[in-house]
């Protein structure tokens, strides 16, 4: 895993800043960050570096900054009036995603999320999933359309169970179907990386188990970032772990390493239980 | 669970801004731009509407002077400062109530004021359309006002005639009573003042505009049309307003807030669900309806109820006409109960379940709890809603117009609560009757704008104080 | 634990705090008395506003309704407003429209032999001659139809609802979606709240100034429709603003996350979803269009025209026009014509059929609302 060579990046000039960039090892790279609500900071000096086609697990306690950090990777958190970056940067492929230049709506389109509470638009299961390919510039065919959306449904393991039922309503669905059906919608459009916050908070376990393996067939070709309260889902899942607390990062590295041996001791508390 | 065909080399990471500006603004602000123009609509009509009302208004007011001003220096003023003298004798007669010898003299005592009335009065009267058809540059005739004044030694004498002819009614009427005489003497006192201000007068006197201004305002005639002169005072207007509103609301305001309070807090919720949509659905009934139902059926029928003689002590009943303010003032009731309602059952809706909760633990029944807790909790909310209904009320014009009699008077209210009898016209009534035919731009198109000016200004009053003690921003009367 | 006689006569008693019947009566009966009150007034409430609805709907149905097939006065909403014509002839009362009259007029005289004189409406005959003498009452807009009334008030309310629905959602999307919290937005929600309580007769004022005087458009369509657009437009910017409200943030956020501008996810995600709650709370907005009478009657309501709106000879004139208007009706056939047996009929058909009209919009968007908002639930 390299760190990204970022001072270097921000002395060139702007033609080589609007360059599009190649995929590298680290997908996503979080240098020095400060993140606030008006005065209320949320996250400070956050350090991180994400690899990429890996899962990584952010765990801790509530309200420790984890999904506000997430929604900082697809710029969600501009919908919050007073939401900031006070110091800091987020490379996704080494592209400073605040950067003046930046549309927030051409990096959503590369990097896609998953709520928390499923939000199946009121449309049937095929305008659901074409959605994300209409929106974009340039006409498709109906049969490009078809088959990107039996692709994504395919992905998001959920084409056997709709296929004869792609025009009814998506709301008619149960809660872990409606809740791949959101994958399905963010992976048609191909994103590099997904960003889940807490996608099983609101499904029962078999659902939840469907929805793990499917994060592990998803790996393959895609950078996973999950938000989850759960310790043992991160444990199953991911690949990499970071355990945030009141708005810091305590400790992160290789799951494994992290839920056996963790070097820093509030983590083994957390992990073992003692709050949360 | 590989695709159909895997994709080809996914793109580069783009996320640069394609730049594309119209006029200089990118596609989505333009699109922001575009709706908050129609937004700003609704700022720009109501701009319009108060620009528009105050600038016909004004108009109004340099008119009225004018008009004043012509008023005076023809003398037409000094001629009715006689002609109330007229006036007032025929109401004593009135009030006096005299019969037979007594009645004839009297009547007859007042022939030479009117005689010498007739005269100065046509005189005076050609003066001032003489002033109005007069061209530019030819000579006006005020200065035969000063010969109308010059005839106040003659209008003496026929004071003093006046006052020995009812003197010898006052003696050789044996039968008066003490009131009678003490009226009659009230009445000989006043002619002092009179001449006193026929004598002050001066046709020269210059009008200010606040003389215009408070002819209008306090004005208590509201004459158009008259071959004499035109006077433009909205007091009894205002009156008939305020009188129909007033019974509106004295019959809305119980039942309204008695139908809040029962549904929101009595009643169960099946039957809540139907008392509520058929109070909006009568909120639906077009007021040209419910005119129409008061001239066809509602007034004859409470002019018949005013006739059965054991409600013969209520006071004002029995009356004669049928299209009066109190059947303006039902109808209205039944306009402003659905806004009464619909505000005041919210406000009681959304008082705190804790608070019922907190009174039913203390051991309270239920019509303690409601008259103790919640209605004092909701209390803005239902003051906000008799406002609201308020507004409603005085701002309908149709029922008004269809019902409530159209009499332009100031309403006698020396009978009391019987006042509600009378027929009256009111200030949306006026409007809506007099609008189709007035010329644009004169001076009676002009009262009527300063007329309607007026009525935006109470309503946009009673709106804001209404949302003022409400506290939060709602929309009244739309449900 | 079996009871025995011992046990039984061991119970303790209600302690007499908590008997009932110990309440003081004053309480009880002040309690179900003024429940009983509030009742009355709210059942009297509605008594009163059955007692007009039946009154008109009994006599009006008279009118409008007849008992054989097609069970509906059909002439009476197909015509032309026209006089009644009431005269005696040969020992029996007739009443007839104006045109029929005039046949039967003219039939009579033939029948006589000589020929008709349409211009004086009552005929004698000669002295000595068998013509019998036909003298008419006449009663103005007593009789036909109210065809033109009915083309005009759809008409109106078309054009209206067409305009205040372009500006008003507009309006309302600003609000909901794109503005932000500070000086603009409070001073249009302040206009529009205060623009809801101006009453009607102050609209037909204004309209009459502006656009009938000032812009010089005289009685017209166009004068009607804008007025009677701004007078409705706070009530579909706070229907559709609610109706917007209701669509639930999840769906915004997740149209966006897909990289959708906010302009698209308003198109494509929000706006399908809150159109049935915009167009059901506009159903209300079009009753109170089509009810308003002070509005129109000196911006676009004519009292009698003899042609229908579409006999125009230009395009450009179908605009500059006034119509008659079933509102406007109402008002001179209660006014302008005595109250009688004879003008009853027409005036409580007109009613009727305006109520009626009125009366089902409301319904509609009452039912409908009470209908989404169980839908709405997500």
């Amino acid at each position: 895993m390299t760190t990204g060579t970022s001072a270097t990046r921000a002395a060139l000039p702007l033609a080589d800043k609007l360059k599009p960039k190649r995929v590298t090892p680290t997908a996503i790279e979080v240098d020095q960050l400060d993140f606030a609500y008006g005065a209320k900071q949320a996250l400070f000096d956050v350090n991180l570096e994400l690899p990429a086609r890996r899962v990584t697990a952010f765990i801790g306690p509530s309200g420790c900054g984890k999904t506000t950090l997430l929604r900082c990777f697809n710029r969600m958190n501009d919908l919050v009036p007073e939401a900031r970056l006070t110091r800091g940067a987020i490379r996704i492929h080494s592209a400073d995603i605040h950067a003046p230049e930046v549309d927030p709506t051409l990096l959503r389109k590369r990097v896609g999320m998953v709520f928390q509470k499923s939000n199946p638009f009121p449309k049937s299961i095929y305008d659901n999933v074409a959605y994300g390919l209409r929106i974009q510039r340039g006409r498709r065919s109906r049969v490009q359309l078809d088959e990107a959306v039996e692709r994504a449904l395919r992905a998001a393991a959920l084409w056997d169970e709709v296929r004869d039922r792609l025009h009814d309503s998506g709301l008619a669905l149960s809660g872990g179907q409606q809740q791949r059906l959101c994958i399905a919608r963010a992976l048609a459009v191909e994103p590099d990386i997904l960003l889940m916050d807490e996608p099983c908070a609101a499904l029962d376990p078999i659902a939840t188990a469907k929805i793990e393996e499917l994060i592990a067939e998803l790996k393959r070709r895609y950078t996973i970032v999950i938000v989850t309260h759960s310790m043992q889902q991160a444990a199953r899942c991911s690949d990499k772990t970071c355990f945030f607390y009141m708005g810091r990062l305590v400790e992160s590295g290789d799951t494994q390493q992290v839920f056996s041996k963790p070097a820093n001791p509030q983590t083994a508390a957390y992990i073992s239980g003692h709050f949360g | 669970m590989r695709g159909l065909s895997e994709p080809k080399n996914p793109p580069a990471f783009q996320i640069h801004k394609r730049s594309r500006r119209i006029f200089g603004l990118s596609r989505e602000e333009a699109i922001r731009a575009f709706f908050g123009g129609q937004a700003l609509v609704a700022v720009v009509v109501l701009a319009l509407i108060t620009v528009f009302l105050f600038r016909e208004g004004f108009g109004f007011f340099a008119q009225q002077r004018a008009e004043l001003t012509r008023y005076r220096r023809s003398g037409v003023e000094f001629v009715d400062l006689l002609r109330a003298q007229e006036k007032a004798h025929g109401e004593l007669g009135r009030r006096l109530g005299l019969r037979g010898e007594a009645a004839d003299r009297f009547a007859d005592a007042i022939v030479p004021l009117r005689a010498l009335l007739g005269e100065l009065g046509e005189w005076a009267l050609e003066i001032k359309e003489s002033e109005e058809s007069r061209a530019d540059g030819a000579p006006t005739r005020f200065g035969e006002v000063a010969e109308i004044t010059a005839q106040y030694p003659k209008i003496e004498d026929t004071f003093g005639e006046l006052t020995a002819q009812l003197g010898t009614i006052t003696e050789s009427s044996p039968g008066l009573s003490p009131e009678q005489r003490a009226q009659l003497e009230k009445h000989l006192s006043g002619f002092g003042a009179t001449l006193a201000k026929l004598r002050a007068w001066d046709a020269e006197k210059p009008v200010s505009g606040w003389q215009a201004a408070r002819s209008f305002f306090f004005g208590r005639q509201w004459l158009t049309a008259s071959f004499w002169q035109d006077f433009y005072g909205v007091v009894p207007l205002f009156t008939g307003s305020l009188l129909v509103s007033a019974i509106a609301l004295g019959l809305a305001v119980p039942l309204g807030l008695g139908a809040a309070i029962y549904v929101s807090q009595i009643a169960g919720a099946r039957e809540r669900s139907v008392i509520k949509p058929a109070i909006e659905f009568i909120a639906a009934i077009p007021s040209v309806v419910l005119g129409f139902f008061g001239i066809a059926v509602l007034g004859q029928a409470l002019r018949a109820l005013s006739q059965v003689e054991w409600l013969a002590w209520l006071p004002g009943f029995p009356y004669a006409e049928r299209l009066n303010a109190l059947t303006a003032g039902c109808l209205l009731a039944l306009i402003a109960v659905p806004t009464i309602f619909t505000l005041a059952e919210d406000a009681l809706a959304s008082v705190p379940r804790a608070l019922k909760e907190g009174s039913y633990a203390l051991g309270a029944r239920r019509m303690q709890t409601v008259a103790r807790v919640i209605v004092p909790s909701a209390l803005s909310g239902m003051v906000s809603a008799v406002l609201l209904g308020l507004g409603r009320v005085i701002g309908e014009t149709m029922v008004v117009l269809l019902c409530a009699g159209n009499r332009i008077a100031i309403p006698d209210f020396s009978a009391g609560l019987g006042v509600v009898t009378q027929p009256v016209h009111t200030m949306t009534g006026i409007i809506a009757q007099e609008m189709g035919e007035v010329a644009t731009g004169t001076i009676h198109y002009r009262a009527l704008f300063v007329v309607g000016l007026l009525l935006f200004l109470i309503a946009l009053t009673l709106n804001y104080s209404a949302q003022k003690i409400l506290g939060r921003y709602r929309l009244p009367s739309l449900r | 634990m079996k009871m025995t006689k011992y046990n039984r006569s061991a119970e303790p008693k209600t302690p007499a705090l908590f008997a009932a019947a110990s309440r003081p009566v004053f309480g009880r009966v002040f309690e179900c008395g003024s429940a009983g009150l509030l009742r009355a007034a709210t059942y009297f409430v509605l008594c009163c506003g059955l007692v007009v609805l039946g009154d008109i709907a009994l006599k009006g149905g008279r009118t409008v309704f007849q008992a054989q097939w097609p069970f509906v006065n059909v002439s009476f909403l197909t015509q032309a407003p026209e006089s009644l014509h009431v005269f005696e002839y040969a020992g029996e009362t007739h009443e007839m429209g104006d045109a029929q009259f005039r046949a039967f007029r003219a039939n009579a005289l033939r029948g006589a032999g000589r020929a008709a004189e349409p211009s004086s409406p009552n005929i004698s005959g000669e002295q000595g001659s068998a013509v019998p003498a036909i003298r008419s009452q006449s009663y103005v807009y007593a009789a036909g139809g109210i065809w033109p009334c009915i083309v005009g008030t759809v008409l109106l309310v078309s054009g209206a609802m067409g305009i205040a629905l372009s500006l008003g959602i507009g309006a309302a999307i600003f609000l909901s979606e794109y503005a932000k919290e500070g000086r603009f937005l409070r001073l249009v929600r302040l206009c529009i709240l205060n623009l809801a309580g101006v009453p009607s007769i102050v609209f037909g004022l204004f309209g009459f100034g502006l656009f009938v005087n000032f812009f010089g458009w005289n009685v017209s369509l166009l004068a009607g429709w804008c007025t009677l657009a701004v007078m409705v437009l706070p009530v579909v910017i706070t229907a559709a603003e609610e109706a917007l409200k209701a669509v639930p943030s999840g769906l915004r956020e997740g149209s966006l996350a897909l990289g959708a501008t906010q302009w698209q996810t308003i198109r494509r995600a929000v706006l399908p979803c809150a159109l049935p709650g915009i167009l059901t709370s506009s159903i209300l907005g079009i009753a109170r269009v089509a009810g308003e009478t002070a509005p129109i009657m000196f911006t676009a309501a004519y009292v009698v025209r003899d042609k229908l709106p579409w006999e125009v000879e230009r395009l450009g004139d179908f605009f500059f026009q006034g119509v008659m208007a079933l509102p406007y009706h109402i008002y001179v056939v209660s006014t302008k014509i005595p109250q009688n047996a004879y003008t009853a009929r027409v005036q409580y058909g007109t009613a009727f059929v305006f109520l009626a009209v009125v009366g089902l919009l409301a319904l509609g968007s009452i039912l409908l609302r009470g209908r989404l908002k169980k839908t709405y639930t997500w």
